[in-house]
């Protein structure tokens, strides 16, 4: 087990390395030059000997391989380098920002479980009533809305028509945990839709796939309470599948919160991530490139050690 | 107790007098701003954009600034002339103080200056103040500028948002300035708070206590924190919204016509470098609609080259010389050997809808004359970097003058500089720059208006761009909001200054 585990924490860092040096690679391959566009910000015109002298500030004239080595020389001390734009140390702009994106997705994740799950097992147990076509046509209904159109309905609504809460913005726990909490609400509704949604339908889908099967049978052969036969044979086994898509949709959710965040102005970690794209601000985009799939390994392999603790024979393996 | 219906529907109907009005409530004093993005950063010469902008003119001073009806004040200087060398003299004031403390002085001006357009500089205006041959100081109350030929508009030049008088003290990562706020407290990428500086040399100002910038980055939710009391005043009102805020009876809207958008050409080869296909191409275009598709009616057609009404300079005749016509247009497309029509790709970016809307109804319109364009719509990094290396044959570009002084077009109608984005590529119109440089050697104002009328004239027939149409600018505000003004024309990104003499009332 040990060993396993080792195995797979290399494999997950060797993967890091890679996505880093593609991502690396390739912001600098597509077009777009951060020192003329922090210059031009707002359409102004660029004087193109300020722009020289800017980019050989910023250390941009270098070789292509030297920026490489010295941002991997920079990465084995742990430092994710500053940002070109304004000089902001990377790992101070993730250190803020990402416990907020995470916040955002354990909320989203937390509601769509209280919600998709236990309706997932009602609405199989009672496969084609009335709760299981409802609920079936509002999982679908959830994940055709797009998020930015269910967004800005809500802030419509709840903002500015009732008043009822802000449009949207940030207050720190620690200033007022009352506000930090209705602010997180309607972010993390929007997260929560999609997702609800999907561990609606992976809980239906394989909690009638486990009740059909023969150890469910033997187990109400044997004289197991229904409840006893629910918990411990049908939803033990069911619930598989749905952790690994729910592992999966927290990985993609790490950079998949850029339209929520946008919507209603959480300042999380895809703000950032979106405006150094735009700015080519090349050192901040492979920081939180680089945590972020760093996050996702790290999801997957706490989603490995919970199939093992889930299922015997994994562990076995 | 069960819960009817009937109650369910009770409750719910009472929510609206329930609301608060507004969630982040005001303290007393504070304006709550409403930013569209985030400063890259607030360095003192450098431009980053109007958002900095904003911000670098309540932390910092220069020599004069735009008062609110767009002419220039005295701030650190306290009056400004030409003497009989033609060098521009400044009178400084005796009482301005920097945030550390330390007196403004004459010394701190020169070295402002020197800095601005020194060889290692970034500054916006290095270009312009390599101009400057020498700065002396006659005492220590008096600046003098001696250019290298005739400059009539260098206090305008001072009155732009990257040209601030700093400390000789200042560090790069610390520039210490002089203006009414300083600042107390940001977070990257989320907000800013100013508070006042307690020195500032105008008694009684600034007359708020605080602001607070919060970047709101989405058209609507901005307008949404406006209507529900979130922010004060928001900049960038999204057209489509402005209707909203006037009919808002809380709410007012501040709006002018100051940027513009425009085609560029690549004159680099044919069928583009040839002026009649290009006056073909500025005759071809219905500006109406556009004004109607990307701006919802919030703007107005421009047919000439991008003068503001009501300055000196402006002519209706020569503003209208560019007049829909298609006739006209397909006349000299004949003329001109291309009667069989064009195949030519139009650049703009999807990352800006107005952009985009621009150049869908611009191609409509050429289609109508015989000119097919295929449009391309990068995102704007990939757009910024195609236009300043000529990868297209037509673009659609937004801009806005440096100022209401024909001289603030120089960057895109000065077709001798450099390749950029922002002016078309490999065009020359040699006598609309030839106009350009005399405009901005002449002192005498009535001969300046004629210089530019003549300017307007040759532009019109070398075609270095042609205007498409101006948009509104608009900031919603409170009404409680007093003393903000939008500045006129293409002022309108420097108004955030006005901050300094807001309050409520």
């Amino acid at each position: 087990m040990t060993r396993w585990l080792f195995r797979r924490i290399l494999t997950s860092l060797a993967l890091a390395w890679i996505v880093a040096t593609i991502v690396f690679m390739t912001l600098h391959l597509v077009p777009g030059d951060p020192a003329e566009l922090l210059l031009s910000t707002g359409g102004a015109a660029t004087d193109p000997a300020a722009v020289a002298e800017l980019r050989e500030k910023l250390g941009l004239e270098r070789p292509l391989l030297d920026q490489y080595l010295s941002f991997h020389s920079g990465l084995t001390r742990g430092d994710l380098g500053n940002s070109l734009v304004d000089d902001y140390p990377v790992a101070s702009e993730i250190a803020l920002r990402l416990p907020r994106t995470l916040e955002l997705i354990l909320a989203g994740t937390a509601l769509s479980v209280v919600f998709g799950m236990p309706a997932g097992a009602y609405a199989a147990l009672h496969r084609g009533g009335r709760f299981d076509r409802i609920a079936s046509a509002t999982a679908a209904f959830l994940l055709a809305v797009p998020v930015f159109v269910l967004g800005t309905l809500l802030v419509l609504l709840l903002a500015q028509t009732l008043r009822l809460m802000p449009a949207g913005g940030y207050t720190p726990i620690a200033q007022n945990p009352a506000q930090h909490f209705t602010l997180l609400a309607l972010p993390a509704i929007a997260i929560a839709k999609g997702l609800a949604a999907i561990v609606f339908r992976m809980t239906r889908a394989s909690v009638l796939d486990a009740i059909s099967r023969d150890f469910v049978r033997t187990a109400r052969a044997k004289g197991l309470s229904p409840a006893r036969v629910l918990v411990r044979h049908v939803l033990r086994n069911a619930l598989t599948p749905v952790l690994t898509v729910l592992g999966l949709q927290m990985g993609t959710l790490l950079g998949g919160t850029v339209l929520v965040e946008y919507v209603f102005n959480w300042p999380g970690l895809s703000t950032p991530l979106l405006r150094a794209v735009e700015a080519r601000d090349y050192p901040m985009v492979v920081g939180i490139v680089l945590t972020i799939s760093g996050l996702f390994l790290l999801i997957n392999l706490i989603m490995d050690i919970l199939y093992a603790a889930l299922d015997p024979r994994v562990r076995a393996s | 107790m069960s819960v009817s219906r009937r109650t369910l529907v009770q409750g719910a109907a009472a929510l609206p007098f329930l609301a608060s009005p507004g969630w982040a409530q005001r303290s007393a004093g504070i304006i709550r701003y409403g930013l569209s993005t985030f400063p890259p950063n607030l360095q003192p010469w450098v431009s980053t954009g109007a958002a900095a902008g904003t911000v670098k003119l309540l932390t910092h001073r220069s020599l004069v600034a735009f008062d609110s009806k767009g002419e220039l004040r005295g701030e650190l200087a306290t009056s400004w002339s030409i003497d009989e060398k033609g060098a521009w003299v400044f009178k400084l004031r005796n009482n301005a103080v920097f945030h550390n403390g330390d007196p403004v002085t004459a010394d701190d001006v020169k070295w402002s200056i020197e800095q601005i357009a020194g060889e290692k500089s970034t500054a916006y205006m290095r270009q312009q103040f390599q101009n400057i041959s020498a700065v002396e100081i006659v005492d220590p109350q008096t600046i003098r500028l001696v250019t290298k030929e005739p400059l009539a508009t260098i206090p305008t030049w001072f009155a732009n948002y990257n040209t601030f008088i700093i400390s000789r003290k200042s560090t790069a990562a610390e520039p210490i300035g002089c203006g009414p706020f300083r600042i107390s407290a940001q977070e990257r990428g989320t907000s800013i708070e100013l508070t006042p500086f307690d020195k500032f040399y105008k008694p009684g100002f600034p007359k708020l206590k605080g602001v607070r910038f919060v970047v709101y980055a989405d058209d609507n939710l901005r307008q949404a924190a406006l209507m529900s009391g979130d922010v004060d005043i928001i900049e960038y009102v999204p057209w489509q919204s402005m209707n909203a805020v006037e009919s808002d009876p809380r709410l007012r809207l501040d709006a002018v016509e100051g940027p513009f958008m425009c085609v560029l050409f690549n004159a680099s080869k044919p069928p583009f470098n040839d002026p009649r296909v290009r006056r073909a191409v500025a005759h071809a275009v219905k500006r109406d609609d556009i004004v109607k598709a990307a701006f919802f009616g919030r703007g107005k057609a421009l047919e000439g080259v991008p003068i503001t009404q009501g300055t000196p300079w402006y002519d209706d005749a020569l503003a209208h010389g560019w007049n829909y016509d298609p006739a006209r247009a397909k006349a000299l497309l004949a003329e001109a050997g291309f009667a069989n029509g064009i195949q030519a790709t139009m650049l703009a970016t999807a990352q800006y809808g107005m952009h985009k809307d621009t150049a869908e109804v611009v191609q409509q319109y050429l289609a109508a004359v015989g000119i097919q364009c295929e449009l391309k719509l990068p995102d704007w990094p990939t757009r910024v970097n195609m236009g300043g290396r000529g990868q297209y044959d037509l673009a659609i570009h937004g801009l806005a003058s440096d100022s209401n002084d024909p001289d603030g077009l120089t960057a895109y109608l000065d077709t001798s500089l450099s390749a950029n984005y922002v002016r078309s590529f490999g065009l020359q119109a040699p006598r609309t720059k030839a106009a350009m440089d005399r405009g901005r050697a002449e002192f005498d104002l009535a001969k300046r208006v004629e210089i530019y009328k003549e300017m307007q004239r040759a532009a019109l027939e070398e075609v270095p761009m042609a205007g498409l149409a101006w948009r509104q600018q608009g900031f919603g505000m409170d009404r409680s909001v007093k003393g903000f003004s939008n500045l006129p024309g293409a002022l309108t990104t420097s108004s955030g200054g006005t901050l300094e003499e807001t309050w409520f009332g």
